[in-house]
């Protein structure tokens, strides 16, 4: 397996670090999350200026067609620039779902254009998230949920005149909803066992792309803690200097370089549709998680009190992190489908096998 | 600890269903000022209804209007009071830290001063000693306090002050002698918080809530015979009242932790993380660890009572905080994971809210009265003799 990127999709990943750091400073969020809404249309006009939402929609839709190995690399950058998730479930799940649905053509030449430019937002509804992320925003939400027999179906609800229950979350800068207990049978468009497939592939590339985005977030808690530990003084020095202090941060480094190659190798198996994929996608969201709780717990231990404040922007990255750590399948269901996988009778084991 | 004190415990837990009840029904289980309605004026006549009903001081000695409970009894009443849903108590600075040092420091004046008032729940303490530059560093203490004619004038800023804006008076370590370094020079004021030389802003935390403040003093007064022990021996004063901190006053605390493991398992049992092998095993542990700390608390009391204080802090003592601390900060870890996806969400379940509120408080469980390294440096140094 190889590792590194190819010139093109490192400079995809500097050239989205640079347009963030500009226009998504950590002044600009914190001011987005205050307002009723929580998301400046102005900032997502620039964001599909860069191409951003367009990333994963068909070049013949107005986008640039690219897979999961170079989302993988954007959601590390939305993640280091905690700018909100829904982007990536609209631009790259919602995306990728409509376009493996044969029945959804229509669809696609509809909201795919729109999704590119910009203009238009799909959300969805998972059996994982009950909570559907921006449904308050959302022009399209595509709805996988169980129907009267129990078998999964999947809906596609437009979002005008649509009812939805609000759920303040603990993050700002998540805006949650609930959409209503009965959808109109008018707007189902698949049933059968290839609904299940669709939900398992969602699940699956949600929860890589949130490992994506907790690696950004372990790396922007891990930078600005080290900034701090060198400006702070205690005892005549910088706190940065005393062992237990550089002990911490040099703990989290290494949890964020043990995540990252098991997140590449995730975004591989999946572009390529390995067979493992989706234990190597709970193995990359359970390796993610960790170094992005290691980075808050060390991050708020070197701020002292003031990572316990409002106004330091570690708390942004921190919730950030909690929140996503237990959304598309949380640690309990990730760490049992790696269980599963190991222990089943007949999983392959020893070199070259074991997870591979 | 084998008396029987089951008639005891029933008549606080008889106290505790008589009165907690009618307007206090609202602060019920409310671990304190960070809990969405929990109204500090409600708390404060809470405050004097347990101190009418006799449970204020419960160990204090009767020269000074307690009730010389041993140990024992003291443990009881805070498992019961926990037991009951007896909220967080807004006077126990004044109860458990500054009362106990004003009988060790305080002259007979002080005293008589000061302590019925926190007896009574009329008068409410904060503590003024973190400064934006004396955090774990706190022998760098700015503030300045110098002595005009017969009063005491402070300049300088404290901050991470608990319940200050909801307090009457404030013990401030400032430095008396102008020049002087670290802990030399320094003086244990007690200063009235309600008067024009103090600016109180609070601080909003993570939670969104504003449990501590800035406190700003701007040539602020307090009288000249209101300093706690001689000028200049400050940090001894100081230390002291931390030493405090190690006492009682972790029982309620522990008897907390154990209300909320209770609702940890309820929950996990309810929302189905009880069957997951893996939370099992970490609930188990979580239980283990959390009966060897309370085994420890009541070792350490038990040998301070027994030595009548004066003796050195043994070493299972200043493992407490660092034990406790990270045991707690865990447990809020694995309160986030047992709710799952659900802890980002507000819930009308109590113990669910319960558990919400833990797991972000106990973020800061680590970094408040002495981080984790100075913890560890504690244990090293004064436990087991390592250099400086």
């Amino acid at each position: 397996m190889d590792f590194t990127f190819t010139e093109e999709q490192v400079a995809l990943r500097d050239s989205i670090n640079r347009f963030l750091m500009k226009e998504a400073a950590p002044e600009l969020l914190r001011e987005i999350s205050e307002t009723s809404g929580g998301r400046s249309r102005e900032l997502h006009a620039k964001i599909a200026a860069q191409g951003i939402t367009g990333l994963s929609v068909p070049e013949a839709h107005g986008g640039v067609g690219l897979g999961d190995i170079d989302w993988t690399l954007v959601t590390e950058e939305l993640g280091y620039h905690a700018i909100p998730d829904s982007l990536v479930e609209s631009s790259y799940v919602a995306t990728a779902l409509l376009g493996s649905v044969p029945e959804a053509g229509a669809l696609r030449e509809q909201w795919l254009p729109r999704v590119a430019d910009g203009t238009a937002h799909i959300s969805i509804e998972h059996p994982a998230n009950p909570c559907v992320a921006d449904a308050h925003l959302a022009d399209l939400i595509l709805a996988i949920r169980a129907g009267k027999d129990g078998a999964l179906e999947l809906h596609a609800v437009s979002g005008t005149g649509l009812q939805r229950s609000t759920q303040v979350s603990i993050d700002a800068s998540r805006r949650l909803a609930m959409l209503p207990q009965k959808l109109a049978a008018s707007t189902r468009l698949l049933t059968g066992a290839g609904v299940q497939t669709l939900a398992d592939a969602t699940l699956d590339r949600a929860a890589l792309g949130v490992a994506g985005q907790l690696v950004g977030l372990a790396q922007r808690m891990l930078d600005v803690s080290v900034d701090y530990v060198a400006q702070r003084k205690q005892f005549g020095k910088p706190i940065g200097s005393f062992q237990a202090v550089k002990h911490h941060l040099a703990d989290v480094v290494t949890k964020i370089e043990f995540a990252r190659p098991v997140l590449y190798r995730a975004a591989l198996a999946l572009q390529r549709g390995d067979r493992h994929r989706a234990v190597l996608i709970s193995h990359a969201k359970l390796a993610a998680g960790d170094a992005a709780w290691t980075a808050a717990r060390k991050g708020i231990q070197v701020h002292g009190a003031c990572g316990y404040t409002w106004e330091v922007d570690l708390q942004m990255y921190m919730k950030r992190a909690w929140v996503l750590d237990a959304a598309w399948g949380d640690r309990g269901f990730h760490k049992a489908r790696l269980g599963h996988e190991l222990l089943r009778d007949g999983a392959p084991l020893g070199p070259a096998a074991t997870l591979q | 600890m084998t008396a029987d004190y089951e008639a005891f415990r029933a008549e606080i837990a008889a106290w505790m269903q008589q009165h907690l009840r009618g307007e206090f029904e609202s602060i019920r289980n409310c671990s304190g000022l960070g809990d969405a309605g929990y109204d500090p004026k409600l708390a404060k006549r809470w405050e004097q209804a347990l101190a009418r009903g006799g449970w204020v001081g419960i160990g204090w000695p009767k020269e000074h209007g307690g009730r010389a409970l041993p140990l024992a009894q003291q443990v009881v009443f805070h498992e019961e009071y926990v037991r009951a849903g007896g909220p967080g108590r807004l006077g126990h600075i004044g109860e458990t830290l500054l009362a106990p040092t004003l009988m060790a420091f305080g002259t007979r004046e002080q005293q008589q001063r000061f302590l019925p008032g926190i007896l009574a729940g009329t008068e409410y303490w904060a503590q003024g000693y973190s400064e934006p530059n004396a955090g774990s560093d706190l022998a760098n203490v700015q503030t300045r306090a110098r002595l005009e004619g017969d009063s005491w004038v402070i300049d300088g800023q404290k901050t991470w002050t608990s319940w200050a804006h909801e307090s009457d008076w404030i013990f401030v370590v400032a430095r008396c002698e102008p020049g002087s370094q670290r802990h030399k020079g320094l003086v244990m004021l007690l200063v009235p918080l309600r008067q024009a030389g103090v600016a109180i802003r609070p601080i909003r935390q993570i939670t969104g809530d504003s449990e501590f403040n800035e406190v700003f003093f701007d040539g602020a007064r307090t009288a000249g015979s209101l300093h706690l022990g001689a000028p200049g021996e400050g940090w001894k004063v100081a230390m002291a009242l931390l030493g405090f901190e190690r006492g009682v006053s972790t029982l309620g605390q522990q008897a907390g932790f154990e209300r909320e493991m209770a609702c940890l398992i309820d929950v996990a049992r309810r929302n189905g993380a009880a069957r997951d092998p893996d939370m099992r095993q970490r609930i188990a542990q979580a239980a283990a660890t959390l009966d060897a700390l309370r085994c420890n608390a009541l070792r350490v009391l038990a040998q301070d009572e027994a030595a009548s204080g004066g003796v050195p802090v043994s070493r299972e003592a200043y493992i407490a905080k660092y034990v406790w601390s990270n045991w707690r900060r865990d447990f809020g870890r694995l309160a986030a994971d047992v709710l799952g996806a659900a802890a980002c969400l507000p819930d009308d379940d109590p113990m669910a809210q319960k558990l919400r509120q833990v797991w972000l408080f106990s973020r800061s469980d680590t970094i408040y009265a002495g981080t984790n390294e100075i913890q560890l440096n504690l244990i090293a140094e004064r436990a087991l003799g390592m250099p400086r």
